[in-house]
């Protein structure tokens, strides 16, 4: 089945190894996976937060210009600018369970990395770095840099480990993620689909137009096996027409696969997905099955390595 | 074909797929209204039902080859474990905690490196002092001054005088702008100086020196033209608290950078991370010293023009924070 590459990057789901997953174990015993949440991602957190953050100094300044008297205000404006710069991130991320608005907004959220969930210190501790970490390179490096002397290296330096510690870390921790323990991943989110090994509730009668023989089922593996599952999906998901180039592949898919696996009995073009479908489930059946016996097919190449596991 | 009915996987999953979607129900609302707005009857069902779709994920791992069904079930489990275990102390609570216990208990475990912010301080001065008295051009150098300060090498004392006694009362709005700007100036400096520390020490250290330096000069003008007493009441009503609040500051930013230099057993990440509670609660101590200082110093130093009085006052409240930090919470020094 290697040559439909289309349908993977038509699903919404992305392939578990386009992200970096990273593992939390809670009290429960069963391991979570959580995307780690792009540096870029994060980016866009942080720049939204302190935008947000200036238009709501400018808007208060504005409206409160004309009511207060002019030292009361001054002392408004002072408070508020120092507000934004720490507390509002420590605030918004114990409100709302580590997520600022930015990070509402762009789906992450904070984690602790030891599956104890987040405390009250680790949310201080990360937003309290971010003074020596962001705004203090960021600032010397917009500020005074014309001469080349040893606060020039100095800086780059500063700079370059702020920066560099995120980029080299594995789970795309900074500096205070890591004395807090923590780490922004993306909020996990992903509907339930109907499952394709079950009886439709609108068919009464039972498929039985096709069968295959074990034989026929080992051919494939569990890599073939959800690929197929995410071009059935595609299918199920336009039910009402299924476009004419998802009627395309499917035919090409299920002539693809009578010929590698030798199936002889003749299946009309038209009944391409329903041929697949059968296909599909007993495969699934006969997968499952080897499973429990602790044999599982990882893919058609037979690999057992699992390092290379979600690898075709 | 005929086995499809009776794959395990599908019938694990029919029986379940009620639960979970009440679990998904219940997960919207605490992801979008927070956890607090579940009734008594719900939040306890949430628990219940966060542990089954734990079961549900670990069986279906076993049993599924359902990529969909895998999918949906651990971003579910993974939603409800960020419900369930999302921070539940309160607010006040933690406050309350913070200055009766943890706050002190963390300032007297880290007492050596607090103490090696103090001794920059002290060395910062002493060396501001005697490069002073070694050379008046030094005091440009180290006094963050523009040459509209009065307070110059050479100034007569009368002048020097007047920027320590300020006999002209300032409207009370204007102190209040004061105050807050020194507030937010001072506790970012601190903040940043508790940040800094985790590049190995010395830019925590070396802030404290330079702050001292500063000091040291400033002392020094002052000394020679025989001030040093009426320096000595100025510095206190407010320096008490700030000076000591840098070297804090800077106590947690050591502390944080010794992690890095001397991790011990642990990696470095580890020495870090188990560093990290009492190097916070040392940043927060120093930014509500700030708060304090800023209210003295915007205040009080214009008000209160006696040295005897600022006296009393700069080290009443030194002592105070000294009482905090040294007795609080020692009799139930186990329960941290």
């Amino acid at each position: 089945m290697a040559d439909i590459p289309a349908p993977r990057s038509r699903t919404r789901r992305t392939p578990s190894r386009t992200r970096r997953l990273n593992e939390i174990i809670p009290p429960e015993g069963v391991p979570l996976h959580f995307a780690v949440a792009g540096l870029g991602a994060r980016l866009g957190a942080q720049l939204t937060d302190m935008g947000l953050c200036l238009l709501f100094l400018i808007a208060l300044g504005f409206v409160t210009n004309e009511v207060l008297p002019s030292a009361a205000w001054w002392s408004l404006m002072l408070l508020t600018f120092f507000a934004i710069r720490t507390p509002y991130y420590i605030a918004t991320e114990l409100m709302w369970n580590g997520q600022t608005l930015g990070k509402r907004m762009l789906g992450l959220r904070v984690v602790g990395a030891d599956g104890r969930g987040l405390s009250t210190n680790a949310v201080v501790v990360r937003n309290l770095m971010r003074e020596a970490e962001i705004y203090g390179p960021a600032f010397a490096l917009m500020g005074g840099l014309e001469r080349v002397d040893l606060w020039y290296w100095l800086t780059l330096l500063w700079a370059g480990i702020a920066i560099g510690v995120p980029i080299f870390s594995k789970t795309s921790q900074r500096l205070g993620d890591l004395i807090a323990g923590t780490y922004v991943i993306e909020h996990p989110r992903a509907g339930l689909e109907t499952d394709l090994a079950a009886q439709p509730a609108d068919v009464a009668r039972r498929d039985d137009r096709f069968t295959f023989s074990a034989d026929q089922l080992d051919y494939y593996g569990r890599y073939e096996l959800q690929i197929l599952e995410q071009l059935l999906q595609s299918g199920e998901r336009s039910r009402r027409e299924t476009p004419a180039r998802q009627v395309q592949e499917m035919e090409q898919v299920s002539r693809r696969i009578r010929l590698k696996i030798g199936y002889s009995d003749p299946v009309k073009d038209s009944e391409a997905q329903a041929f697949l479908r059968a296909f599909y489930a007993a495969q699934r059946g006969h997968l499952e099955q080897r499973k429990l016996f602790g044999d599982l097919r990882e893919d058609k190449f037979h690999t057992t390595d699992p390092e290379t596991k979600d690898q075709p | 074909m005929s086995q499809t009915d009776d794959l395990r996987s599908v019938r694990f999953r029919r029986q379940r797929e009620q639960d979970w979607k009440t679990l998904d129900a219940l997960l919207l609302r605490v992801e979008k209204n927070g956890v607090h707005t579940l009734q008594f009857i719900e939040a306890r069902s949430l628990a219940a039902l966060y542990r089954q779709a734990c079961t549900s994920l670990s069986v279906a791992r076993e049993i599924s080859l359902d990529r969909g069904l895998l999918t949906y079930l651990e971003a579910l489990t993974a939603r409800a474990y960020l419900a369930v275990y999302a921070p539940q102390q309160t607010l006040g609570g933690t406050i309350l905690r913070f200055f009766a216990r943890s706050g002190p208990q963390a300032f007297r475990r880290s007492l050596g490196f607090v103490a090696l912010g103090y001794l920059g301080l002290l060395l910062g001065t002493l060396a501001g002092i005697l490069l002073y008295a070694q050379d008046t051009v030094w005091y440009q150098a180290f006094f963050p001054g523009g040459a509209a300060d009065p307070r110059q090498p050479g100034a007569p004392a009368s002048e020097l005088l007047s920027v320590i006694y300020n006999p002209e009362t300032p409207d009370g709005g204007n102190l209040s702008v004061f105050a807050s700007y020194l507030f937010s100036h001072n506790t970012r400096i601190a903040i940043f100086c508790f940040g800094l520390g985790v590049f190995a020490c010395l830019p925590s250290f070396a802030l404290c020196v330079f702050n001292g330096l500063g000091l040291g000069v400033l002392v020094g003008l002052y000394a020679e033209q025989g001030l040093g007493w009426d320096l000595f009441g100025w510095l206190s009503i407010h320096g008490v608290t700030e000076l000591s609040a840098i070297a804090i500051a800077a106590g947690g930013g050591i502390l944080l950078g010794s992690a890095v230099l001397f991790p011990g057993p642990f990696t470095r990440k580890d020495a870090l991370r188990r560093a990290g509670p009492d190097a916070t609660k040392l940043a927060v101590i120093a930014a509500l010293m700030l708060v304090v200082a800023a209210l003295v110093e915007g205040f009080g130093r214009q008000l209160v023009q006696d040295t005897g009085a600022r006296l009393v006052i700069g080290w009443g409240i030194g002592a105070g924070w000294a009482w905090w930090l040294l007795v609080a919470g020692r009799n139930r020094a186990g329960d941290a």
